[in-house]
């Protein structure tokens, strides 16, 4: 049971920074954005922000320019990286965005995945994809590639107790 | 400054019709118990054991590096071939090491791939061997993963290997146990972890060859870490049960790699598990 897809399997076009914009149309509504959708978005700005700060971090992403879609509960965020940095992050839903892979998961397994300590399948994004509470699709070779810089990212919004450790 | 007990030194055996030169550490003194590594990775992952006084007071804790690895060469000609490991050729290793170090009859004790074998050889080789602790082992569990990622010329393997990898280790481990754990990957040959993965991920001759193992004659003892999603505790349960009389242990807390990625928590384990393994004064009444 492969429940990776194979990399050669759904390769898409490459992107390019700044294209992962949503269209005028379909902004958000603040006071109509659900408590948890609010908090998912501030938690990817904070990685954002944390991304900055760490500077192994910046270095080891410094050839990772590609857009990223993170799927939560069916919602979309779009995490567009330049060289490293989280130039933007997005709020879908959009079919207009290109992304290079995407990790699909719900706000449940998102919050336990940012716990200090998580449970035993909720440590790590393959974790989520083994307990069935996480898809990993598109261009997975290009997250292979990238596997330490992209899970670390991730991991900046955990509790601190881990990251003081 | 401290130097620790842990000694080195080279043993050449014949594998496959041709000469291999082994390293292998050995310290402490008494019942021997020969380690085996995992996948990608080297003797260092049993160095935590090897240092621990109060074990190897009774046990001489041998491990070696499997051809390939650490400071074990590739064969003469690797520079033409592809590394693909195989159940034979992996027994074969194991047995020829005992015999060229003149070992009677010692424990064997094996993490991931090397679990695998410790079981092969539990159902194959018993005769040779006083008892069987088998960490992070099972029947089979096919690939969640496209091993040929690691393996190519445009990216580092060793780092996808060991990001990869990470996945298996758990949060309480220690922050630095946690990266030496991650650096033998970083460190491995190319195509060395691929090679490894291509026999545990596509041989399950194991799977009918548990009911065989007579563990009333070597005993077997599985243990294996919550967090390790290569070999969950559900796949070391059923291998379990598939084996009369084999016993079981379920750490919390660790993962893929217990006695490297957190020694102190892996420690009762190990020690429970020699505990369960026929003592030499047994052996010689």
């Amino acid at each position: 049971m492969a429940f990776l897809e194979k990399s050669q399997d759904r390769v898409l076009t490459h992107t390019f920074p700044g294209m992962a914009h949503r269209p005028a149309f379909m902004a958000a509504i603040p006071q109509l954005m659900y408590a948890w959708e609010a908090k998912v978005i501030d938690t990817f700005k904070q990685i954002q922000t944390r991304l900055e700060a760490t500077p192994h971090l910046l270095r080891l992403g410094r050839l990772f320019s590609e857009t990223v879609l993170i799927e939560v509960g069916g919602d979309e965020f779009y995490l567009s990286f330049e060289k490293g940095r989280i130039v933007s992050v997005v709020e879908g839903p959009s079919r207009k965005t290109p992304w290079r892979f995407a990790l699909r998961t719900d706000a449940g397994a998102l919050n336990k995945f940012w716990e200090a300590r998580p449970e035993p399948g909720f440590h790590d994004i393959f974790g989520l994809v083994k307990i069935g509470r996480g898809r990993i699709d598109g261009d997975i070779l290009s997250l292979v590639k990238n596997l330490r810089f992209f899970k670390e990212v991730l991991t900046l919004a955990r509790a601190k107790e881990e990251l003081a450790a | 400054m401290s130097i620790e007990p842990i000694t080195g030194r080279y043993v050449t055996v014949t594998v496959g019709g041709a000469p291999r030169r082994i390293y292998f550490e050995e310290a402490g003194q008494g019942r021997p118990v020969i380690c085996l590594h995992t996948a990608g990775a080297d003797t260092r992952q049993w160095r935590h054991l090897m240092n621990d006084a109060e074990i190897t007071a009774s046990n001489r804790l041998i491990a070696f590096d499997m051809p390939w690895h650490g400071k074990s060469l590739p064969p003469e000609g690797f520079e033409t071939q592809e590394y693909l490991l195989t159940t034979e050729a992996y027994i074969e290793t194991v047995l020829a090491v005992i015999d060229g170090l003149g070992l009677d009859r010692p424990v064997l004790a094996g993490c991931s791939m090397g679990g695998r074998i410790a079981l092969q050889i539990a159902a194959l080789h018993p005769e040779k061997f006083s008892g069987f602790i088998a960490i992070e082992a099972s029947d089979f569990q096919p690939a969640w993963y496209d091993i040929d990622w690691f393996h190519r010329p445009d990216a580092h393997g060793g780092e996808m290997g060991a990001a990869l990898v990470s996945a298996n280790i758990s949060p309480y481990a220690p922050n630095s146990e946690r990266w030496n754990t991650l650096w033998m990957f970083m460190q491995s040959g190319p195509g060395v972890f691929r090679g490894d993965l291509s026999f545990y991920t596509r041989d399950d001759s194991l799977i009918p060859r548990l009911p065989t193992i007579d563990t009333r004659a070597t005993p077997v003892h599985i243990i294996v870490g919550a967090y390790d999603l290569t070999c969950t505790p559900e796949d070391a349960e059923r291998t379990a049960k598939a084996i009369p009389g084999a016993t079981l242990a379920v750490m919390d807390e660790l993962g893929h790699f217990p006695m490297s990625e957190h020694p102190e928590g892996f420690r009762p384990f190990f020690v429970d598990a020699l505990e369960k393994m026929p003592s030499p004064a047994a052996k010689a009444a």
